[in-house]
Order: structure tokens, then C-alpha cells, then sequence
């Protein structure tokens, strides 16, 4: 899918940030710098919960009379359907404020084109293995508090599994509820396992606390080991071949991904 | 609409040559430009820029920021403690726009809307009563003590460069203290010369700080 260049037009891509996790926010940087080397907008900008430029303050970064805001989340919750319209005070899918008109986007992670990048992922992470003979996990957090972030995961699963990627079998996995991700081995009927991570950053999850579930490292070790975790595949683990990726959210394509989430919000509210 | 490019240029040409910790110098008749620290402001002058490690174009603004001298985590980009050693070299003021929107995220933009008197300055009252989920109970802490944290949390360590410009409530303005009376520039420079970095309303790790604060105190206020 491609979009129209928006000359007048200014992309804000909204994401967590982390004031622990200096890795944390380099995946929307790349992202908007991606964007911004296609010169597709005027301006590409990116703003955070925790890092700077917060969102409220995003606003003085624009010149632009138009804005199209994609949060750079991986499903709709509380921080899609709360804080953000809160912070950025949109009334609904469009706005006007302060002399601007802002579009606000659906969320990356629940884009059907995800499916072809975590597809990507988990074929560069195991480029000779069988998906025959090859089990595919996509874990997350999950949590009690939050059923949408598991069924962005759930409905991902759905649609690798209608693909014909071939995998023997696809299954969703958590850190904090069932099926839990510290399982991995039961869930897998193959030799083979691939483990892609469905977050937008690699951070502590996906450095420490995922590799001590999946058994990969013996202990949560000092504070962000770095990507040295996901460059020692495979990992020979209860009797399974284990391959590891880094988190979704870290593909470059993403990008794409956020300028699909544009061209869909033209498509169902400005009939472009 | 505003075009926040062309009034740096003009800032720029004006005599503007500093904001935060990072000196501006332009060259090729005032079309390109080149940041430093401002402490190797005279280094990166030199042609040869002195030995400092150079960069060409603003890609690399976000890395420079990233780790102080000592290897912290930034995540306040305008504490006081970025690096030196470097020089940045940008062909256009759009790349001037961009690097400074990195090393200080939208400090351009809203000194351009102080100026133009259309900053909107929320206090620490307005920002903690919106908070939701954990942060709900930040809006718990006394004033009292929020009047010691905002002089205990922004002038910790490096100590932030912002100048701030809210107050803890509409009635209620901060109390004199290193960083309630920062001046958003060094002292050594005159405004003129300056970009100052403004602080319009309480931070999200303030916010942060509030939060656990108003878990510590007891629940009623101490008379001071």
C-alpha cells in the first residue's frame, strides 16, 4: 500500500519512551527517519509518555495545519484510548484546535500488514528450518488488566495461521498469563520454535525477562544485557532447537506500517 | 502558519549562537552552521575542528544526547551534562531545525510561541488532577511539598537547564530556589544571544517524583 505525498501536512508518531531504557525509543526514531528520508510529509516528528518531547508539548513542534497522529502502540488500550486523546486533547478521529486539524490513527500493531512482518521476522531469525517441523510463538506481556493487548496477539495468530506460511503450529504466549511464553516447550509439538516477541521496543522484557522464561539465560543478569541475547541462535533447550527474535517493533517496515495506518484513516473518514 | 525553519534562520542571523549547553556558529554566509558544546565552540571554529569528532548532517543528534560524559541515560535532554568532543556540520538551517529538535525536543518551537505570547503555561495543580492510572494519586501530594521537590528534583545532579514558568497552583508560585529562578540560559550569555529553554509545564518525570512523594508523606499537611 502507498500514500499520496501530504506536502502540508505534518506526521506526529506517538510512542511510549522509557526514562530506564535508553534502547527503548530508538525504534520511532528510525521510524520517522525512514519516513522523512521518502519525503512524504512536510514534517515527521516523533513525542513520548516518558521521554521529551512529551505529547502535550509535541504541538510547538509543528508548523503544519494538519497532522496525522499514529501511535506507535501494539494494540488499543489505555494508553491508545486514554492518554493519548487525553495528552494530545483529541475529541475523536478528527480535531480541531489551536488552528490545526488533527487525524488520529489507528495503532501499528493491530494493522493486518503485521502479519507479513512478523512472517519476516521469524523467517530471518530461522532462515533454514522446515516450518513444517517448526512451531511459531508470538509472546507478549499479557495482563488481567488489558484484554486488547492480548488480542492484537490472538488475532495475529488467526491470520499467520489462515496465510499458509506452512508453520506446524502457531500459538500466542505471555509472561504474566496463559499460555505463558515460561512454557514454551509444551506449547511446541515440533523439534523446531521460533519466539518473536510482539512489542514495539526491545527493553527489559524482551532483553531479560523473556530469555530467563524461555530458560536462554539462567537469571535476570544487570540492567539491559543489550541485543548480545538475540545473536546466539539457536539454542539448544529441552530437547528443542530455540530461536530467538528481537521485538516486532524494531523491523524497519514498521514504517510502512504507520503509513498504512494513514492511508486507512483517509480511506474510512476522508473518502480519499 | 508558522514556519518555525525561517524564524530560526532569522534568529540565527540576528546573532543568535546559543541554547542549552550547544554554541551555534554559521558559516558559508550564514548558510550552514556548525553545533558544539559550547565549551568547544573555539575547537569547532578551527578548519580542522581541532580534533573533535565530527558529523555531518543532524542523523546523529538523537546518539550524541543519548549518554552523558559518564554514561547516564539522558532522558531530560536539557539536564546539564552533555557531552563534549563532537561538532555537528549542517548544509541547511532544515537541519539546523531538525538537530536542535533532537538535542532539545521542541525548545525552538516553544520559545518561537513565547514570543509570540501564545505559550500555554499549565501549573502543577492542572497537570497532576488530569493524570490517570498509576498517576492518579500523584495529585495527593501537598503543596508544601512540592514546593521542595520542584527545588530538590530539577536542580539534582547536572541540574535541568529549563527555565520554569509554572506554578503550583494559580495562587501559589514556586518559592525561590536555584530551580525555580533558572534563567532557561547560562549567566555568561546575554538572552539576546540565546534560544532559552522553557519549561511550560511540570515534566512527566516530575509527575513521577510527585507520585512517589505523595506515597511517602503523611496524610495530612505539616504547618511549616
Amino acid at each position: 500500500m502507498s500514500i499520496a505525498p501530504k506536502p502540508h501536512s505534518a506526521l506526529l508518531i506517538v510512542g511510549h519512551g522509557s526514562t530506564q531504557n535508553p534502547d527503548s525509543s530508538t525504534p520511532y526514531f528510525e521510524h520517522a527517519e525512514e519516513i522523512r528520508s521518502r519525503g512524504l510529509f512536510a514534517e515527521v516528528h516523533c513525542c513520548f509518555w516518558k521521554e521529551e518531547p512529551s505529547m502535550r508539548d509535541a504541538i510547538h513542534l509543528i508548523d503544519s495545519d494538519e497532522v496525522y497522529v499514529v501511535p506507535d502502540f501494539i494494540s488499543e488500550g489505555y494508553f491508545t484510548q486514554e492518554v493519548i486523546p487525553r495528552e494530545l486533547r483529541l475529541t475523536g478521529p478528527t480535531t480541531v484546535r489551536d488552528g490545526k486539524t488533527f487525524h488520529y490513527c489507528l495503532p501499528v500493531g493491530i494493522h493486518p500488514s503485521m502479519t507479513g512482518l512478523l512472517l519476516a521476522r521469524a523467517r530471518e531469525v530461522a532462515p533454514d528450518v522446515d516450518p513444517s517441523a517448526t512451531t511459531l510463538i508470538i509472546t507478549g506481556h499479557g495482563t488481567g488488566l488489558n484484554q486488547n493487548s492480548t488480542k492484537a496477539i490472538r488475532d495475529q495468530v488467526e491470520h499467520i495461521l489462515k496465510s499458509g506460511a506452512g508453520y506446524a503450529a502457531v500459538c500466542d504466549a505471555y509472561m504474566e498469563e496463559q499460555p505463558f511464553i515460561a512454557e514454551w516447550d509444551k506449547l511446541s509439538p515440533t523439534p523446531n520454535v521460533v519466539v518473536v516477541p510482539f512489542f514495539i521496543s526491545d527493553g527489559l522484557h524482551s532483553y531479560q525477562d523473556i530469555p530467563v522464561l524461555l530458560g536462554i539465560e539462567p537469571d535476570v543478569g544487570p540492567a539491559a544485557s543489550q541485543r548480545e541475547v538475540f545473536r546466539h541462535n539457536p539454542h539448544h533447550l529441552r530437547d528443542k532447537q530455540l530461536f530467538y527474535s528481537s521485538a516486532i517493533g524494531t523491523e524497519l517496515h514498521i514504517a510502512d506500517v504507520i503509513l498504512d495506518q494513514v492511508h486507512d484513516f483517509d480511506q474510512n473518514h476522508k473518502g480519499a | 502558519m508558522r514556519d518555525s525553519t525561517a524564524a530560526l534562520l532569522e534568529a540565527v542571523r540576528s546573532g543568535v549562537n546559543r541554547i542549552g549547553e550547544i554554541s551555534i556558529q554559521s558559516f558559508d554566509s550564514n548558510d550552514c552552521f556548525k553545533l558544539s558544546h559550547h565549551t568547544d565552540a573555539s575547537l569547532a571554529a578551527l578548519p580542522d575542528h581541532g580534533g573533535l569528532e565530527t558529523f555531518e548532517g543532524p542523523s546523529s543528534a538523537r546518539q550524541i544526547s543519548l549518554f552523558s560524559e559518564d554514561g547516564e541515560y539522558r532522558f531530560l535532554k536539557a539536564l546539564r551534562n552533555l557531552k563534549r568532543g563532537w561538532v555537528m556540520i549542517l548544509r541547511s538551517c532544515t537541519d539546523l531545525r531538525l538537530a536542535l529538535d533532537q538535542f532539545y525536543p521542541a525548545a525552538l518551537g516553544m520559545w518561537l510561541s513565547h514570543r509570540d505570547g501564545t505559550l500555554e503555561i499549565e501549573n502543577l495543580r492542572e497537570k497532576l488532577d488530569r493524570q490517570t492510572g498509576m498517576y492518579r494519586r500523584a495529585k495527593m501530594i501537598h503543596d508544601e511539598r512540592a514546593q521542595v521537590l520542584v527545588a530538590a528534583t530539577c536542580a539534582s545532579g547536572p541540574g535541568c537547564a529549563r527555565k520554569i514558568l509554572w506554578s503550583i497552583s494559580p495562587t501559589q508560585p514556586l518559592i525561590p530556589s536555584p530551580a525555580s529562578t533558572c534563567k532557561g540560559h547560562a549567566c555568561t550569555v546575554s538572552p539576546e544571544s540565546t534560544i532559552p529553554l522553557l519549561c511550560a509545564s511540570p515534566c512527566n518525570h516530575f509527575v513521577a517524583e510527585c507520585l512517589v512523594a505523595a506515597k511517602q508523606q503523611p496524610a495530612t499537611p505539616t504547618t511549616p
